[in-house]
């Protein structure tokens, strides 16, 4: 029957074959991807009002904890973004005497008096999005189970502009919910940022001295990290 | 044809080019044609007509190379019209939401997964047919078991869309396999929810290749006959009336495709016959598991009337049951629509589908009581409530305290179409009627549609607790997606009936009376052939060679 097919279809199960090949790589490639971090946005830094607010100076070299600014994280689900007035309380025209008093700083810092001259806020871009059909992160149920800042934000105090430091997938979320221990530290060390990174090198997560301070104040508190749907779906 | 060389004779007869002399009458009072022979000694005739192999050829190559007649373009655009409906129902439904169907907070399954377990027990008799009857040797199986088999196919197609919409995004639907994702979540693996997709999903494959395997030897015949009827005429080839292609071009190459390189050499079907019974094998026990663990997805919950012990061999029954209705129904419709199809099925064939749905009737009969049984003497409140005032109590009967069935007419419906209509086979001028087989196994298929609803429906409209207790009402859309899927069904089959090869032509040649090897004529040597029918064994004595009888 060599008159019905032209010769070159004797090339085909060779194509298809390598069809076949190519297809599935690219399968096992998309899935791949969506596993990865560059899928998931990791390192997501957008430009900030004024260059952005330097956590390293402020966290970092001044020391200063996470709770000065983000005010309600033990109390709300938002870890809220700090009121202008919050800036203005230390940037204000004649404060910070001795610190930050060059020329170049005080040109840095002047949108923040603008801002507060003109009653207006400052439009700082948010880094860390949620999909709508999940509730809004429960930061003071995190913090009060002893997470500390450092296992979602990475560690904040080293960045001179922050980026987005973990996936925040549903797996990633859910690898802690299943075993919450590497993360689980101390309540009165959650934002004890170089604390926990010191700490975090020293051996295997979850079997440091660390974790076990954790692990004993999440029992004493009767704490369980929950895996129902319900609890970040509505 | 000579006594030098006997051997021609039997080689143009195994070719099937001879004609079987005209067998000994051994009259049945109905069909005259020994179809219904009662006789245990004598073997009905499986092909009627004294057929050459050539003569199967032409009449099975005649439906596709010929067309099926002039019934079949306006069946064909009335049937793909209600399929269309359930295009736009189901894309109604993705659209709205799963609201737009008659569930309810009380009633969260109701006409999706009655259809899916109705559509997907329908395909059961095919699998019947072309695996337990094959190993089984049921040689009565060969005419029908294509069509029982691609019908299978159709089914599990419609079934398979019901699981696939009802969930409500539909867009989700992958999550139904157990594929790794960045979410870090799995089905359950001990919901027979997931057992089911993968029973389901063994199913289609296997079927699947089980319907393309046993067609590639046919595909080769009709590739062969349009590449040679494109030598004979060349150029005045009938083309296609707009593109212009020839058809029988066409043919050579679509049918040349699917035949992979088939020659129809003795190797090929040594593997063949081969890896036909090791699918036979695979198949088998997918009869059985397919609608066991469909009957798991109720079985394994505790809702009473669910929470039954019985229902994997009630379920698989009932789907055997209801698989060869659709098998008749759509099989006697074809006998008399496609011209010498009475002769390749045989109302011996009707008849034995009528004793299996005798038989199989009265297993489900016999669950239907069962389940009566074990609701008294379980002695659970809520189980002998379920079904007594859920669904067998009418309310002519209802006693003092006023209480009945709401849904007592679709029990009783089922009962009477499932129980009492098989009852007719038997008297035996009844299941050799077709038309009266017909009507049974219609009234079989709506019986069986009721009996999942009857199973869904009303043991889940009444919980544990009566503030729980709400009627289902079916929506226009429940309705017509319904209506729909029976239209894709039908306009699958038809498509089946246009293009593809309706009958397995090499079976039904080897169960001719000229493709016995020892087959020599109706005792026309005078010494032990009066009982050679058309599959008739073998005789012990080796034949000396003789001068044939029959010119070639």
């Amino acid at each position: 029957m060599s008159t019905i097919f032209p010769k070159w279809t004797n090339g085909l199960p060779t194509m298809l074959a390598g069809g076949a090949v190519v297809g599935l790589s690219l399968t096992v490639g998309v899935v791949w991807y969506s596993f990865t971090n560059a899928y998931w946005d990791v390192g997501y830094q957008p430009k900030q009002p004024g260059g952005g607010f330097n956590h390293q100076i402020h966290a970092g070299k001044l020391g200063m904890d996470c709770r000065y600014c983000h005010s309600n994280v033990e109390k709300s689900a938002e870890a809220n973004i700090p009121t202008v007035s919050t800036c203005n309380g230390c940037h204000a025209d004649g404060r910070l005497m001795k610190l930050a008093t060059s020329p170049l700083h005080k040109e840095k810092t002047q949108f923040i008096r603008d801002a507060y001259g003109k009653d207006e806020a400052i439009a700082w871009d948010r880094i860390h999005k949620l999909p709508d059909y999940v509730r809004n992160f429960p930061h003071q149920a995190h913090v009060g189970a002893g997470v500390s800042c450092l296992s979602c934000h990475g560690n904040i105090a080293r960045m001179p502009v922050v980026w987005q430091h973990e996936p925040l997938s549903m797996g990633w979320c859910l690898e802690c919910h299943r075993n919450p221990d590497p993360h689980l530290v101390d309540k009165s060390k959650v934002t004890r940022l170089f604390d926990v990174e010191d700490r975090r090198e020293l051996g295997d997560l979850g079997k440091l001295d660390i974790n076990a301070e954790g692990r004993k104040f999440y029992d004493e508190r009767k704490i369980h990290a929950p895996e129902n749907c319900g609890a970040c779906h509505y | 044809m000579s006594a030098i060389n006997p051997d021609q004779t039997t080689a143009a007869r195994l070719a099937g080019m001879m004609r079987a002399p005209e067998p000994p009458r051994v009259d049945d009072p109905v069909t005259k044609d020994g179809s219904l022979v009662e006789d245990p000694a004598v073997r009905a005739p499986l092909v009627l007509g004294n057929r050459t192999f050539n003569d199967v050829t032409e009449t099975v190559c005649g439906y596709i190379e010929k067309g099926p007649g002039r019934w079949w373009m306006p069946a064909f655009g009335l049937a793909s019209s209600v399929a269309s409906i359930t295009g736009l129902m189901v894309g109604y439904l993705i659209i709205t939401g799963v609201g737009v169907w008659g569930l309810n907070n009380h009633v969260d399954w109701a006409w999706d997964i009655t259809n899916f377990v109705f559509w997907i027990g329908i395909g059961h008799a095919g699998t019947l047919i072309s695996a337990i009857l094959c190993l089984l040797k049921q040689k009565w199986r060969t005419s029908i078991n294509r069509a029982a088999e691609a019908m299978t196919i159709f089914a599990v197609v419609c079934a398979g869309m019901f699981p696939g919409i009802h969930i409500g995004r539909v867009w989700m639907a992958w999550m139904l396999f157990p594929i790794p994702n960045s979410n870090a979540i799995w089905p359950n693996f001990s919901s027979p929810l997931l057992w089911d997709v993968f029973a389901v999903s063994t199913y289609a494959t296997v079927s699947l290749l089980f319907w393309y395997m046993g067609m590639i030897p046919d595909f080769a015949t009709l590739r062969d006959r349009a590449a040679r009827r494109l030598m004979r005429q060349g150029d005045n080839a009938p083309t296609l009336p707009i593109v212009g292609v020839r058809v029988d071009q066409l043919r050579a190459l679509i049918y040349g495709a699917l035949s992979l390189g088939w020659r129809f050499s003795s190797r090929h079907w040594h593997t063949y016959e081969k890896a036909y019974l090791m699918l036979a094998g695979i198949s088998t026990p997918l009869v059985l598991s397919v609608h066991s663990i469909v009957s798991f997805d109720f079985a394994t919950s505790v809702i009473p009337g669910w929470h039954t012990t019985i229902f994997p061999p009630y379920f698989v029954a009932g789907a055997i049951f209801g698989g060869f209705a659709m098998v008749l129904l759509l099989l006697i419709p074809s006998r008399i629509l496609f011209p010498g199809m009475k002769d390749l099925i045989t109302l011996r064939h009707l008849e034995n589908m009528a004793k299996i749905i005798l038989t199989t009737g009265f297993m489900v009969g016999f669950a239907y009581a069962m389940e009566f049984f074990v609701a008294w003497y379980g002695a659970n409140a809520y189980e002998r409530d379920v079904f007594v005032y859920n669904r067998l109590m009418p309310p002519f009967l209802a006693g003092e305290d006023g209480k009945y069935a709401p849904y007592w007419w679709a029990y009783w419906t089922m009962i009477a179409c499932n129980v009492l209509s098989p009852q007719v086979f038997w008297i035996k001028s009844m299941r050799q009627s077709p038309l009266v087989i017909f009507i049974v196994a219609f009234l079989v298929t709506i019986g069986m549609w009721f009996e999942r609803f009857v199973i869904i429906v009303t043991s889940l409209h009444r919980a544990f607790v009566p503030g729980e207790w709400g009627m289902f009402y079916a929506s226009w859309v429940d309705i017509l997606t319904f209506v729909g899927s029976c239209g894709t069904f039908l306009t699958l089959y038809l498509l089946f009936t246009r293009f593809l090869p309706q009958f397995a032509m090499s079976e039904i040649k080897n169960v001719m009376p000229q493709a016995n090897p020892h087959w020599e004529g109706y005792g026309h040597h005078g010494h032990g052939h009066s009982a050679g029918g058309a599959a008739a064994g073998g005789h012990a004595t080796h034949h000396a060679p003789q001068a044939p009888k029959e010119g070639i």
